[in-house]
């Protein structure tokens, strides 16, 4: 077993299942947290993120499947996507890439699922197909809200880390998520990203 | 070079004068006096400015003093444009503004945001951070990327500082109350379970703040504990996210909130997790002070030669990734 990274929540190794290359995804317990606020945590996480790896491979989302999980040490054992994270593509690559990115958000808040962590290193480029990771904050929710939480995510995140294509990227991303979700959602959920930054500190009123 | 730096953003008028000598800065004094509410009470915009107007002449008067220069001496002089109240702002904008016409000294209005991180990179020696700034006005994640700040996360409704604020009045301290809040902390280990809401790397504590106020009708120990517990554990993670995703090597911790030791702990176990250093600034340098103001003047003054007086604006709501830093 390998430790191949240190995410903020949790140690990802890279191990082997019925002789197929792994990924064991482990939620240590942090010794800053409350013990009680930590385990709690850990616990709800593990069983959100394994659930909702399963439902949205079920409406074609490519996803790792889950192949185990254990919520005596708070870690999932799934498939290993040995692509690239989009964050690390080149920049021509990430505006293309934005609109199937757009797309997969689409469809998912279509089936009621919000992502909750969209950012460019929890989609995977592999073998010319995008690949969503990292369920850890996703939740079962059509309230627009919560998908307009989702989409500032990612606009903030393009606005920081990338933030001299964030214009073309930005525009592919809500072409492909208004191709899936439709006009009408796509004008009410865009509206309620507005309001979100509006009530950010010192957000430019009028 | 010499330049004084005026501060009055919200509760604190400032002064101060560094001396800069290529890229290193020595604080030669720095005068603060600070508007306190009446216990259980907020801010009041006037009376501070009214605060301000009536101490001015005396810190700034204190300020020269001290540092033992004159105005003539002075190479520049920048006050704090925005963000921040209107009316305190505009104080020191007068200030400077008279100091800079009467005694024709270039003038340079400073992002207060900025200040904070310039200041602390020049006290904590940090070079190239993840920064954490926490105070009443800001609770942001930023990075420097292509000549700005960029913001990687920030709370999507009030501040960490507003919270403990809000809070802290509401069972009956004064403002700022984080310091009361951290000692009552201290004498509870009783966690109460309360709302969590970390949005990737963003925070929100407005559903915090009424839970733990109905905590505290039972008990005021174990809310304060626990506001804490879970405020900075979501700050933490937000944190831990942010270093992942920007994989910086160094976390900088700036704003009034960083006097705080229990988020400080914390936030040292999640740099070592992470293998990265952390600084955090000095706590006498952690609040508003004329000192930041005075710096990223200075830093400032490298590249500009000051602007003209119709342009010394003061604007409530100026955002610091709205900034460009050329220097």
């Amino acid at each position: 077993m390998k430790l191949i990274k240190k995410g903020a929540e949790a140690d990802i190794y890279q191990t082997v299942w019925q002789n197929s290359n792994a990924i064991l995804k482990i939620r240590k317990t942090k010794n800053y947290r409350n013990s009680s606020l930590d385990s709690k945590i850990r616990k709800q996480r593990t069983i959100k993120e394994s659930q909702i790896l399963s439902q949205v491979k079920s409406f074609g989302i490519p996803a790792p499947l889950v192949y185990f999980v254990n919520l005596k040490n708070t870690s999932i054992l799934m498939q290993e996507i040995p692509g690239k994270p989009v964050h690390d593509l080149s920049e021509p690559k990430i505006i293309q890439l934005s609109k199937t990115i757009g797309k997969l958000v689409g469809m998912l808040h279509k089936n009621g699922i919000m992502h909750g962590d969209l950012t460019t290193s929890n989609f995977i480029f592999f073998k010319n197909n995008i690949y969503v990771i990292d369920f850890g904050l996703s939740q079962n929710t059509i309230k627009p809200e919560d998908h307009a939480v989702d989409l500032r995510l990612i606009k903030e995140i393009l606005n920081s880390a990338h933030a001299k294509i964030m214009v073309p990227a930005w525009k592919n991303f809500l072409l492909g998520y208004k191709s899936v979700v439709g006009s009408t959602n796509y004008v009410k959920i865009t509206k309620l990203v507005s309001d979100i930054e509006s009530r950010g500190r010192y957000a430019q009123v009028v | 070079m010499l330049g004084l730096g005026i501060e009055s953003t919200a509760h604190t008028f400032s002064c101060a004068v560094i001396e800069k000598k290529g890229k290193k800065g020595k604080i030669l004094s720095d005068v603060r006096k600070i508007y306190r509410p009446a216990d259980g009470e907020g801010i009041h915009p006037r009376e501070a400015s009214r605060h301000h107007i009536e101490n001015s002449s005396l810190v700034l008067s204190e300020c020269l003093d001290e540092a033992n220069v004159k105005v003539n001496d002075l190479d520049i002089v920048s006050y704090a444009g925005g963000p921040g109240l209107g009316p305190c702002l505009r104080v020191g904008a007068v200030v400077a503004r008279s100091l800079a016409s009467f005694y024709k000294i270039p003038i340079y209005p400073v992002n207060h945001a900025l200040g904070h991180i310039e200041l602390g990179k020049l006290l904590t020696g940090a070079t190239n951070p993840l920064v954490l700034l926490v105070s009443g006005g800001h609770t942001m994640l930023l990075a420097f990327l292509n000549k700005q700040w960029r913001v990687f996360g920030e709370t999507l409704d009030i501040t960490l500082g507003q919270l403990l604020d809000q809070f802290g009045r509401s069972i009956g301290f004064a403002s700022p109350c984080g310091k009361n809040i951290e000692e009552l902390a201290t004498t509870s280990s009783n966690y109460v379970t309360l709302p969590y809401s970390v949005k990737g790397n963003d925070v929100s504590f407005s559903g915090l703040l009424s839970a733990t106020k109905s905590v505290a009708k039972k008990s005021k120990v174990d809310a304060c504990y626990s506001i804490q517990e879970t405020a900075f554990a979501m700050i933490a993670e937000a944190v831990e996210r942010a270093l992942s995703f920007t994989r910086k090597k160094e976390l900088m911790i700036v704003g009034g909130v960083a006097a705080n030791k229990r988020l400080s702990e914390m936030l040292q176990d999640v740099c070592k997790r992470h293998g990265a250093k952390f600084f955090v600034v000095p706590l006498k340098y952690a609040g508003d002070c004329g000192s930041q103001i005075c710096w990223t003047g200075l830093l400032e003054s490298q590249i500009k030669k000051g602007v003209s007086l119709k342009d010394t604006f003061v604007t409530q709501s100026w955002r610091l990734d709205t900034v460009k830093v050329n220097y």
